[in-house]
């Protein structure tokens, strides 16, 4: 197998995430940052990918400074190496110039066989970035995998339909977007991770190590835009508390049930 | 320049249309109608007449056939490739899909080949005084809703959740119907298809009465299956139930799953985490039962039982049973 190349976003918790409804504004400055738990499963799949037919397995994020130390944590998971994709010009970016950049330093790492994505990111969670990069690539996508098997240049995927699944097969090199969870994502090595923390170089490209005009990445390269935000309030409920023993709770329940069935 | 038509992919299975295609339909009736646009439905493969005429009764004003038998099953490059060629002639103001699989599929390598912006998911659809759509998108959990517009490309795109417009049907409206024959003898499919598992279970966007099912069911679900047929309820389940393939991810309540409208809710043993919350917010009466009185589940509840479902569950089963 030649390269396996990773998607690798870090994403606020979105619990901490608190809504000013005067100025419209999101507080993120409470909320931890995370690596987006769908990554997690893709960077664990590209682990077993390799362990089965070798390889190296490297992640790739666009992003600021921050998400260094989270590139160094794929790392202490097992990655083989980690670019950071990092330029003041890639700020403000929607899905295609994220795509563009992306897509652009997947083909300067070159020789892959594999790019591996989430199925979509937990803050905006739009799920069609792994689509345009295979787009900009010109290679064949496979989304929503739950499982994900190379053998004799050709890659064997189940992926999730309405109502089930499907097997699919595909050639190689392409792009799989994996299901949150389909498999376990290994913790972090701590002998590793101090090695990374120590030793491991992160390599950070800017736009001009990728050739890429200002123009077309970031804020300029985009066509959408985040016109507002609102709050989705949750609406307020009763919360009435059935009291009692078990008998008095349950008789309660049953009448609530068949009363509302009635209804 | 751009034409003054909206266009909806028509997603279907044979002869039946997936409802999100038809709620968009609905929905773009509406709007449509005080902005002056052209609602467009597209079906691809071939097709009977029937399902042509059915997607005018929904609410297009015209139906485009791209007919090629290579299309009735759903292909990314194929689809792609076809939906590309036309709109990149045609040149529709906007092009929506229903956020299903398939749908989310396309929308991505689609937006990017017509260089275009594209949003997902949406909620909420709009047309401010400039005649711009304006997407709204569920984003952080399920808890903002951020509103998302395309200036300065065509079309504007967007995938739409299922289950969030109304259809509208007239039996005797009418439109154009024109036929296309794309030309596919230069494309492959790059991925093919070896096995397909799909068993029908019900829409839970439609379900009236739902049980939910979470980790505090103790990971068998025939107890809530139960009550579910004495009550005439659907079953749904949390992610984690799904995760674990106790039920399929079809009947997954939550933001990476699908909302409820159910007038009456029960919910069994669910912590309330935001994820899942924001897909019961359309529902009528909530009832939960959790063991812990503090469970965020019952700020999001309007009858609560403190109590262990292990207890609570099989004795209003047995009182629903004497009663019947
Ligand atoms: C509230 C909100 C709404 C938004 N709405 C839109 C919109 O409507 N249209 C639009 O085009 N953009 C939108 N954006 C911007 C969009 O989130 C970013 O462009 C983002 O980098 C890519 O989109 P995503 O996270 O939704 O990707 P998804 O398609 O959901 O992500 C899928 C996978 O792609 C990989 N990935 C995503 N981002 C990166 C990255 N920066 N580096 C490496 N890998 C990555 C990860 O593996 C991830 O799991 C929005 C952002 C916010 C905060
Ligand atoms: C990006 C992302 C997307 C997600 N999308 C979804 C989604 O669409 N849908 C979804 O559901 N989740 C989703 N989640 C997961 C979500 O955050 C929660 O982890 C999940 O909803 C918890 O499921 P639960 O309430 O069943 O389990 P738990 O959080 O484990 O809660 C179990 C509850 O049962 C109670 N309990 C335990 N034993 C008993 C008993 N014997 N009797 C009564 N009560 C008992 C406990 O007190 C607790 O309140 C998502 C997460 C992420 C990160």
């Amino acid at each position: 197998m030649r390269n396996i190349i990773v998607c690798l976003k870090v994403v606020p918790k979105s619990e901490n995430i608190i809504f000013d409804p005067v100025t419209k504004r999101l507080d993120r400055s409470k909320a931890e940052n995370q690596i987006n738990e769908a990554d997690k499963t893709a960077i664990e799949i590209a682990l077993r990918v390799r362990e089965k037919q070798g390889g190296r397995v490297i992640l790739i994020s666009m992003g600021p400074p921050l998400f260094e130390n989270f590139l160094k944590l794929g790392v202490a998971m097992g990655a083989d190496d980690a670019i950071l994709l990092s330029d003041r010009n890639f700020g403000g970016a929607d899905t295609y110039p994220t795509a563009l950049v992306l897509s652009t330093a997947i083909a300067q790492i070159g020789d892959y066989d594999l790019v591996l994505a989430g199925e979509e990111s937990s803050d905006a969670a739009l799920g069609q970035l792994p689509g345009q990069i295979a787009e900009f690539l010109d290679i064949p996508q496979v989304l929503f995998a739950s499982s994900v098997e190379a053998d004799a240049g050709k890659l064997r995927v189940r992926r999730r339909i309405r109502g089930g699944h499907e097997v699919v097969e595909t050639s190689l090199p392409a792009m799989v977007s994996v299901e949150m969870g389909a498999v376990q994502p290994r913790f972090p090595d701590f002998k590793k991770m101090k090695r990374a923390l120590s030793q491991f170089h992160l390599t950070v490209w800017s736009s001009r190590d990728l050739g890429l005009r200002e123009e077309v990445t970031g804020n300029k390269g985009s066509f959408t835009f985040v016109r507002g935000l609102s709050e989705i309030t949750p609406i307020r409920r009763k919360k009435v508390f059935i009291e009692g023993d078990v008998a008095e709770k349950s008789t309660q329940l049953a009448e609530l049930l068949r009363e509302r069935q009635r209804s | 320049m751009t034409r003054k038509e909206i266009w909806v992919i028509v997603e279907r299975n044979e002869d039946e249309i997936e409802d999100v295609s038809l709620e968009i339909l609905g929905k773009l009736t509406v709007l449509a109608k005080s902005s002056g646009y052209k609602v467009v439905g597209i079906v691809l493969g071939t097709s009977n007449e029937s399902v042509l005429r059915d997607v005018i009764r929904y609410g297009a004003d015209k139906v485009i056939l791209m007919k090629h038998e290579r299309l009735n099953e759903y292909s990314n490059d194929l689809y792609s490739k076809v939906l590309f060629d036309l709109a990149s002639s045609e040149f529709p103001t906007a092009l929506l899909i229903g956020a299903t699989y398939y749908g989310r599929d396309l929308a991505g390598r689609l937006a990017a080949r017509l260089r275009t912006g594209l949003t997902a998911n949406a909620i909420n659809l709009k047309m401010d005084e400039e005649g711009l759509l304006v997407f709204g998108v569920p984003a952080y959990g399920g808890k903002i809703m951020a509103e998302i517009v395309c200036e300065r490309a065509r079309p504007q795109m967007s995938t739409v959740r299922p289950g969030t417009f109304t259809k509208f049907f007239d039996q005797d409206r009418k439109g154009e119907i024109v036929e296309v024959i794309p030309d596919l003898s230069s494309i492959q499919d790059r991925v093919r298809v070896i096995e397909r598992k799909v068993t029908k279970s019900k829409d839970l966007t439609k379900s009236e009465r739902t049980i939910v099912g979470g980790n505090g069911i103790g990971g068998d679900l025939s107890m809530v299956r139960r009550l579910a047929e004495l009550t005439n309820s659907d079953v749904g389940v949390t992610r984690p139930l799904a995760d674990k393939g106790l039920a399929p991810r079809d009947l997954q309540v939550g933001t990476t799953g699908y909302s409820l409208k159910s007038r009456l809710t029960l919910i069994l043993g669910v912590s309330g985490s935001e994820h899942f919350t924001s897909g019961i917010r359309d529902c009528g009466t909530v009832i939960s039962v959790d063991i812990d009185k503090e469970s965020e589940i019952f700020n999001h509840s309007d009858y609560c039982v403190v109590g262990d479902v292990a207890e609570i569950v099989p004795a209003v089963i047995k009182k629903l049973e004497e009663k019947r």
